[in-house]
């Protein structure tokens, strides 16, 4: 098969925090374009990495930028000896041969961008091929999911309202305290009283959000920082070399934070 | 001075820890004044400038100490205590247990704390046996666990408080172990001055933040705010001609007959004005008068911005996205300096194809500056003085917040604009105060003149429009927006019909943008879709429904405006 390479063999870890898997699930039969909504680094990739195993689909995921164009997602015609051919992009591929395609960060993609999977979005379920004039009908497998991380700067980037109500959506959130120990000992390997430890300074960086940091820290970083510790790093410095240092510029609150991992050892 | 340095970062630490974000202040300590502590209260925490007799390395952890003791207070200390018929030595007492009680709080969640808090603690048995000395040694006994004090009242409050563990989440603790501590320490005899006492270690606080204060707290900061902004300082002389009136410094001039107005301003410009039952233009018409716009006090402006430090550090960020002056390369161009290599190959390739290839195949540097100016022009009719439902902030208040926040954020950006308040008394006298003009700076000056806004008289929009119109088109800039902030409908005193004012202010609206003005409104008022929609259309009008969220949403609608 052709998505052979993007069919996901192993399970992914994933703790789900409610119903969200039945949620996707039942929007999967429906064949509902999604949105998953939510901080980075709070596992909604990890969770669509999840779901397109335990559906047992392929999955494309396409980093959306700046700079990206219509053709970087639909195809575009390439030269060979004979002369030109069409190369069908990550999406025209994901609706032909039925995957589950992913547009991670769909916001940093231009506007006019973003329009081609309008059609897709709707009842229609078709992709028209401006340049070659085909009109490809969505194999019966196919979904579309998007991440939009509606932060601060949605005032200048923001969805068009007529993308956005194309989707049905869900919300991620940071895991509730004893998930994300759960989480953070699992994917790092490390004990138990170490993640929990690591899961407070967590959350006390993240009452920084809006005082000085763009973001809390998230899950990920928690993880980072679990993982040099598992490699026998002292926590105090893997905090520092993962979260502290990352998240912010500012002199003043780096010392906050450094303070504050401080208190949350024994 | 330490305290400036680590203000910021004790800022940082308090919330991280506790999630509550109170504004440090720095107290000013005497140099024979007893040491300061800590105070807390009404969302505020006074820091002393220095702890005396501390080193500067000290001093830090004891800064780090004192702010995370605050904030435990702040935190698990729900409700003030009343002091009642308590005695000044229960007071301390029960004070002292209640310190201890949150610090133990605070530790169960960042073990940590102890290593800070600890150090601090240096009574002994041998500190003596007055009662300050006694506190001193229960608070270190409370807390530090491998300190043998041998006296038997400080073991007994040491048991009494331990025994008590399971129920350290209740304040009520506090009160019954300080209660009956006093008690002893009154059948001891033990003396003890509540005026010459203060409280030890050096972090704690004076405690002032835990009980209800006899004499009644400030009202909050908004309305606070408000008074002091309302309060009348004398006039400046800005703009020049005329010396401005006595009568025109009193507040309340709504009242006041139209004829003793009218030598305190100056006439500086006549409009038109539509008649939609005529429909024609009665010339000259309104008359707007300058009046000096009355100086308020600068603080006022700089303590709302900084009452607003998240908003205005958010704003910054966005702003740092807006300034769009770096070189942008452009491609897919009609023409150009240079091909698009990305684009000539697909035309290449399309040509190959068979297909008609796009012609914009060029690219070119370009530097964008925002080249823009803008006129805020502020509704300051009476009925801006309306409080909002449940507060006592008015809504002019909040529109003075609002202002103040997106002139930061227009000077910050390095954009050209104007302010200007508006209020009517009458056609023959529309009142025009300049706060900023185009080429003054937003300085001390128009900061004052922003927090000496009061609301009075009524809103005959139109005359301002067309008055802020010929200003703005004075400016040669690319693009010209009017940004007005309203809260109700147009009305004066000598107009009956509802329709006339509405009518005249989307003539207006409608001559300002054939001159290449654009006009957007903010509209304070969650109903008003059908009069701001007819005077400005409906894509030109922004309500805000929840008039608090204005200091918010007004820059933010300007940087969407402007992007």
């Amino acid at each position: 098969m052709i998505l052979d390479s993007h069919r996901i063999t192993t399970e992914p870890y994933y703790c789900a925090a409610g119903n969200e898997i039945a949620l996707f699930a039942a929007a999967y039969a429906a064949r509902m374009p999604m949105m998953l909504k939510g901080p980075t680094g709070c596992g909604k990739t990890r969770f669509i990495e999840y779901m397109a195993w335990r559906l047992g689909k392929p999955l494309i995921t396409v980093a959306c930028h700046e700079d990206m164009t219509a053709s970087d997602l639909v195809g575009r015609f390439l030269l060979d000896a004979n002369g030109t051919v069409w190369h069908d992009g990550p999406l025209t591929r994901a609706v032909r041969h039925g995957a589950i395609c992913y547009l991670d960060e769909i916001v940093e993609a231009r506007q006019d961008t973003t329009v081609v999977i309008h059609p897709l979005a709707d009842d229609r379920r078709v992709l028209p091929l401006e340049k070659t004039g085909e009109l490809i009908t969505a194999h019966p497998d196919f979904q579309l999911v998007i991440s939009y991380n509606p932060g601060y700067q949605s005032v200048l980037k923001d969805l068009k309202e007529s993308t956005k109500q194309r989707f049905a959506a869900m919300q991620f959130l940071y895991p509730d305290r004893a998930l994300e120990t759960a989480i953070v000992a699992h994917e790092a390997g490390i004990a138990e009283e170490d993640a929990r430890r690591l899961v407070l300074i967590g959350e006390a960086a993240r009452h920084l959000k809006g005082h000085g940091l763009d973001e809390g820290a998230s899950t990920r970083m928690l993880i980072h920082a679990g993982q040099l510790i598992a490699r026998g790093v002292a926590l105090a410095a893997a905090c520092q070399v993962a979260l502290i240092l990352p998240i912010t510029d500012d002199p003043d609150l780096r010392d906050a934070l450094t303070a504050t991992v401080d208190a949350c050892l024994r | 001075m330490l305290f400036a340095r680590l203000e910021r970062r004790l800022g940082g630490f308090v919330t991280a820890l506790w999630d509550t974000n109170p504004r440090l202040q720095s107290m000013p300590v005497p140099a024979l004044a007893p040491p300061g502590r800590v105070s807390f209260g009404h969302g505020v925490v006074r820091v002393p400038e220095r702890f005396r007799g501390f080193a500067p390395a000290q001093a830090t952890l004891l800064y780090h100490a004192a702010i995370a003791h605050a904030g435990a207070h702040i935190r698990f200390t729900e409700a003030r205590f009343t002091q009642g018929s308590l005695k000044p030595l229960q007071v301390a007492l029960i004070s002292l247990i209640e310190d201890a009680r949150v610090e133990h709080l605070a530790m169960r969640r960042y073990p940590g704390l102890r290593r800070l808090f600890l150090p601090f603690h240096v009574a002994s048995p041998g500190s003596g046996g007055m009662a300050p000395a006694l506190f001193a040694r229960l608070a270190r006994a409370l807390i530090d666990p491998d300190y043998i004090d041998g006296d038997a009242w400080v073991e007994k409050g040491r048991a009494l408080f331990l025994a008590a563990a399971d129920d350290w989440a209740s304040p009520a603790v506090s009160r019954s172990i300080g209660g009956l501590l006093g008690n002893d320490l009154g059948q001891m005899r033990v003396s003890f001055n509540a005026k010459t006492y203060v409280v030890e270690p050096a972090y704690r606080d004076d405690n002032a933040g835990i009980w209800i204060a006899t004499e009644p707290p400030p009202p909050d900061a908004d309305s606070e705010t408000w008074l002091e902004a309302a309060k009348i300082t004398p006039a400046e002389t800005e703009p020049p001609r005329g010396p401005p009136d006595e009568a025109d410094n009193q507040p309340a001039n709504a009242a006041r007959p139209a004829a003793t107005t009218e030598d305190g301003s100056l006439p500086i410009a006549s409009y038109p004005e539509w008649d939609h039952l005529i429909r024609q233009a009665r010339p000259h018409w309104a008359t707007i008068r300058a009046y000096p716009a009355r100086a308020g006090r600068q603080e006022a402006i700089d303590e709302i911005i900084a009452a607003h430090a998240p908003l205005a550090h958010r704003l910054a960020a966005l702003i740092e996205h807006a300034r769009v002056s770096r070189p942008r390369r452009l491609r897919r161009q009609a023409e150009g300096e240079t091909l698009d290599l990305d684009a000539s190959i697909e035309a290449a390739i399309d040509l190959r194809a068979g297909l008609s290839p796009d012609p914009r195949i060029h690219s070119r540097m370009e530097r964008r500056h925002r080249d823009l100016a803008t006129l805020v022009l502020l509704d300051v009719s009476h009925s801006t003085n309306d409080r909002l439902p449940g507060s006592a902030t008015s809504v002019l208040a909040l529109e003075r917040a609002a202002a103040a926040l997106l002139g930061d954020a227009m000077a910050g950006l390095g954009d050209r604009f104007a302010m200007g308040a508006f209020c009517s008394n009458g056609r023959h006298d529309v009142r025009y105060s300049a706060i900023k003009g185009f080429d003054g700076a937003f300085d001390g000056a128009a900061k004052r003149r922003l927090a000496g806004l009061a609301g009075s008289l009524s809103t005959r929009l139109g005359a301002a429009l067309r008055h802020a119109g010929r200003e703005l088109g004075q400016q040669a800039a690319y693009r010209r927006l009017l940004l007005v902030i309203s809260d109700g409908e147009p009305s004066d005193i000598d107009v009956g019909d509802r329709r006339y004012l509405v009518e005249d202010a989307r003539h207006a609206v409608q001559e300002l943008s054939l001159r290449g003005i654009d006009v957007f409104c903010v509209g304070l008022d969650a109903g008003g879709d059908g009069y701001f929609g007819r005077i400005f259309g409906r894509h030109r009008i922004a309500l805000i429904d929840r008039i608090e969220r204005l200091p918010e949403r007004l820059p933010m609608i300007y940087l969407r405006l402007t992007s």
